[in-house]
């Protein structure tokens, strides 16, 4: 096999994996029981391999076509830098409107104490 | 070969879309729904990535920013929502 | 510490125009560059800030920690997703920091949204105290406090040299 279609497979396998990993980590915000463990499973792995799967089309692109595109590069930063944050929102409007915490220990005595609505705020 | 690999991907982004479709649609609370909505959007960015690999085309690299904002968006608009009942706050100061 | 910076490009230039090329070639340039951070390493005493590129390395260290927590926590989710036995506990705790400004406590947020197995659930009005829920608490808590100290002199490394 030439150079070429070594790259490229590279980056197909990539692909793969990238895609293996969105399953599992579809299959895993189905079945956790609670909205907090969800937005774990949504957050870490799911990012993971949608930058995987891009990251693969980005290499792929170079070694087929011979085209650096800059959008893909673009779109891989803003992933990286926006996905736990907006996770991370979400877990907190989550805790803020009093969603249920399914949890075996009793160590969170701060629970629902002190919502304070007003102070915590977005910035 | 490779052809073969990058259909198999999109089978597999299409099947986790479905099952995070049925939490959309069994999720009991609202911020379920919000997150699993979140990581629709981004397997739908992957989808049409590995789509405009099988289709030989550049066209479709340009929706994969505007997808990804408008997702990052509406989950900030929506996490402001649950928090305070209202998306744009009408005084500056709390 | 940018004038170590600017010095830098300025001696970059000079190589340029010292080389007397027809056209602007890049390999030029960047070595130029490579002369000017010996030079500015030779004589960075004078200056009496620390040598800049301490900082640059520390910057991509912290770049290097920020991949490598998001694939082990990657991993470890999934073997939390896929093994049958679900004898975690989800649980929360709550840490005090002490970093100050926002960058710090905002870099320190979000290396621990990337740590295996734990998201930060809501950051005190002052900006000290961190809660945190982590998929595991018996297992994970002992790990996360010894790896956000790891955290914090890193950051600390980057933003005071």
């Amino acid at each position: 096999m030439t150079e070429n279609q070594i790259v490229e497979l590279i980056a197909a396998l990539m692909v793969l994996l990238g895609s293996i990993m969105a399953l599992i980590s579809a299959y895993g915000i189905l079945s956790l029981p609670d909205v907090y463990t969800r937005s774990h499973a949504g957050t870490k792995s799911s990012t993971l391999a949608v930058l995987l799967a891009l990251t693969g089309v980005f290499i792929f692109f170079w070694s087929a076509e011979h085209y650096v595109s800059i959008r893909l590069v673009l779109g891989i930063v803003f992933l990286y830098l926006t996905a736990p944050v907006a996770g991370h929102l979400i877990c907190r409007a989550a805790y803020n409107s009093e969603a249920e915490m399914k949890d075996g220990t009793g160590e969170n005595s701060f629970r629902y104490s002190s919502p304070q609505k007003k102070k915590n705020s977005i910035d | 070969m490779t052809n073969f690999i990058f259909v198999a991907a999109i089978i597999l982004f299409s099947l986790s879309i479905a099952l995070l479709l049925i939490r959309v649609l069994k999720g009991p609370t609202l911020p379920d729904r919000v997150v699993a909505f979140d990581v629709i959007g981004v397997n739908l960015i992957s989808i049409v990535a590995v789509l405009s690999v099988v289709l030989r085309t550049k066209a479709y690299l340009e929706v994969i920013l505007i997808i990804a904002i408008l997702a990052f968006i509406s989950t900030i608009a929506f996490s402001k929502y649950i928090e305070r009942g209202r998306i744009i706050d009408r005084k500056p100061d709390r | 510490m940018p004038v170590q910076f600017l010095l830098n490009l300025l001696i970059a230039v000079l190589w340029v125009f010292l080389k007397d090329a027809d056209t602007f070639k890049i390999p030029d340039f960047v070595t130029g560059f490579l002369i000017g951070v010996v030079i500015i390493f030779l004589m960075h005493r004078f200056f009496g800030t620390p040598f800049y590129l301490k900082r640059a390395y520390s910057m991509l260290k912290l770049l290097w920690i920020f991949n490598y927590e998001l694939w082990t926590s990657s991993i470890l989710i999934m073997k939390q997703i896929l093994l049958p036995s679900a004898t975690f506990e989800p649980g929360t705790f709550s840490y005090e920091t002490k970093l100050k400004s926002d960058w710090e406590v905002t870099a320190l947020a979000l290396l621990l949204m990337l740590t295996p197995g734990s998201v930060v659930l809501r950051i005190s009005p002052e900006g000290n105290v961190f809660y945190i829920h982590a998929m595991d608490v018996k297992d994970s808590k002992p790990i996360l406090l010894k790896s956000i100290q790891m955290y914090e002199k890193i950051i600390l490394e980057v933003t005071r040299p």
